[in-house]
């Protein structure tokens, strides 16, 4: 059976000749929950970038579902059932909140999108009674779970975030992986680049460790965190927790 | 002291307005200032004369529309004027802006923009020479409509059209796709692809509304005033005095800037003399800028 997600041999980089991702090769199943972990710079979010469409790919290929998806343009990425939430700047600030939904469902029909709003609001009821609000004055939680609605509003195959718990009190982060638990069992692959390590492999799968563009290390989430190569690749980062 | 300015500044205001709409959604989607979009309006107003001529030859002489100075050609043409100007700027920015954006560097497009702007004149100049020319010769009979302002039925019509255009770009804006997805491009384009924007429709919905928009606009000075190829030119500072005024982006705020704009510029002809009036719009220029740079409706960029 073929991966949900895949990359091969992914080479990019924002510049000719400067790849910043250098052969990255991950298998992400259906429904699974796979973290990607790596120290600062390793070019974790330039991977999933690259696998969105927005970072020129030089190498490699991407795959979803058994078909190829390297350098289609991001904005067909959604079609072909990929959202990615960047790590910032991930809503619209000048858009209400129910604008940021309606602009991500793209040409669905009025009452669909209509619905598909209710149900976003249905999963993320904070973000219901702000619908009205300017993104811009959202929470930094509250900004997140936009973000996460904005990508679920297109009922995606596979859904990518980057460090969707940077900068959020721990009660959101809480929330924010809780979420993401659930919107797993409802049946949507998920990829999570996260510096908070601990929160995140405790709802994920399994792991990958980048270093410098590759991948250094894979092992089952449970087991990743004791495993003595993991804490050499971090070269010590990990005895704050994993946490920023 | 008589009220007619007000009315100058109205008409004046509308002008600037409409053209000013353009300015502001090129600058917020596009990201440059271009200086060619007066021309926008000079080659709207000699392309619906063309048509007018086109119709004409067609068809014959048409009576005007009874108190106006023109009759049905008129409108079509200037419909056929606003499709043709939208055409032209798609065309100069597929030949000229779209290469020049994608080596990046802002800087570059702007003065290719000046560059398009010189040529896009030169060639009306060569075409139809410098004289001021009309649509219609004929005198109109201002009428009184109390205060001591008077209007006439050209002008009338006019204003008629421009709040139909101006209330129309609003709806669009607010409340179809496309206006949404033109807000989403202006506040952050490499979010606006993710969430399945295409990027380039956006782009030439700006041009094809912008060049429109402007051809209507060229319209209502030829009808009100003359043709003549630096029509463009003369209205630039206004509109971008205007579209900054207004809040770059925001499509009310570019016609109420318009109209604060042709209101003082037509209460300086009153006041001060006309030889201000050029002054009017580069002073209100600077004064946003060093008092509200992000203008009325503009909000602080992240
Ligand atoms: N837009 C960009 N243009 C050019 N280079 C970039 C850009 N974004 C990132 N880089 C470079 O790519 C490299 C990897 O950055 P990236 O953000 O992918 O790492 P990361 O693993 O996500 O780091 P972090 O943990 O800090 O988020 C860095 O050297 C960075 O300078
Ligand atoms: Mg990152």
């Amino acid at each position: 059976m073929a991966a949900m997600l895949e990359t091969d041999g992914l080479v990019a980089g924002y510049e000719p000749g400067l790849p910043i991702v250098r052969g990255a090769s991950i298998r992400v199943e259906p429904q699974e929950i796979v973290v990607i972990l790596g120290p600062n710079w390793a070019g974790k979010s330039s991977l999933i970038k690259a696998i969105a469409g927005l970072v020129p790919i030089s190498g490699g290929a991407v795959r979803l579902a058994g078909a190829e998806i390297t350098r289609v343009p991001a904005h067909r990425m959604v079609q072909a059932g990929l959202a990615f939430v960047p790590q910032t700047e991930n809503v619209f600030p000048l858009l209400s909140v129910q604008d940021n939904l309606r602009v991500s469902a793209g040409g669905l029909p009025r009452a669909e999108t209509a619905a598909r709003i209710e149900e976003m609001f249905a999963l993320f009821p904070d973000l219901a009674r702000q619908r009205r609000l300017m993104a811009g004055s959202l929470s930094g939680g509250q900004r997140q779970m936009l973000a996460a609605a904005r990508a679920l509003i297109v009922r995606p195959r596979v859904l990518m975030l980057d460090e969707p718990s940077a900068g959020l009190s721990p009660k959101f982060v809480e929330m924010v992986f809780a979420r993401l638990a659930e919107i797993r069992r409802g049946g949507v692959t998920v990829v999570l680049v996260e510096q908070n390590a601990r929160a995140a492999l405790a709802i994920g799968d399994r792991a990958y460790v980048l270093v410098e563009g590759r991948v250094a290390h894979e092992a089952p989430a449970a087991t990743l965190w004791d495993d003595p190569v993991v804490a050499e690749l971090y070269l010590g980062q990990r005895s704050d927790g994993g946490g920023r | 002291m008589t009220l007619q300015f007000l009315l100058n500044g109205l008409i004046e205001g509308s002008m600037i307005g409409l053209g000013a709409i353009g300015v502001t959604l090129t600058y917020a989607i596009l990201r440059f200032s271009n200086f060619a979009h007066g021309d926008f309006m000079a080659w709207g107003a000699y392309s619906t004369l063309m048509l007018v001529g086109l119709i004409g030859s067609a068809v014959g002489t048409v009576a005007p529309i009874g108190p106006l100075s023109f009759g049905w050609p008129l409108i079509l043409a200037g419909l056929g004027g606003m499709v043709f100007t939208g055409c032209l700027a798609l065309l100069l920015d597929w030949l000229l802006f779209a290469r020049l954006r994608a080596r990046g560097q802002a800087i570059v497009v702007v003065m290719a923009s000046f560059g398009a702007s010189m040529a896009l004149r030169n060639l009306l100049e060569f075409a139809f020479t410098s004289s001021p020319t009309y649509f219609s010769r004929k005198i109109q009979i201002a009428r009184p409509i109390g205060l001591g302002i008077r209007i006439t039925p050209d002008q009338t019509v006019l204003l008629g059209m421009t709040l139909v255009l101006v209330v129309g770009m609003h709806l669009l804006m607010t409340y179809s796709r496309t206006g949404r997805e033109m807000k989403a491009v202006s506040q952050n384009p490499a979010l606006a692809r993710v969430v399945g924007i295409d990027l380039d429709r956006i782009v030439r919905m700006t041009w094809l509304i912008g060049g429109a928009l402007a051809s209507a606009a060229g319209l209502m000075v030829g009808v009100l005033v003359q043709i003549r190829p630096l029509m463009g030119l003369d209205m630039l500072l206004p509109m971008f005095a205007a579209a900054i005024l207004g809040g770059i982006g925001s499509v009310p705020g570019a016609v109420l800037g318009g109209l604060v704009i042709g209101l003082s510029q037509a209460a300086s002809v009153q006041l001060v003399g006309a030889e201000w009036r050029q002054a009017v719009a580069f002073v209100i220029l600077v004064a946003v800028l060093l008092v509200r740079p992000t203008g009325l409706f503009g909000v602080q960029e992240r």
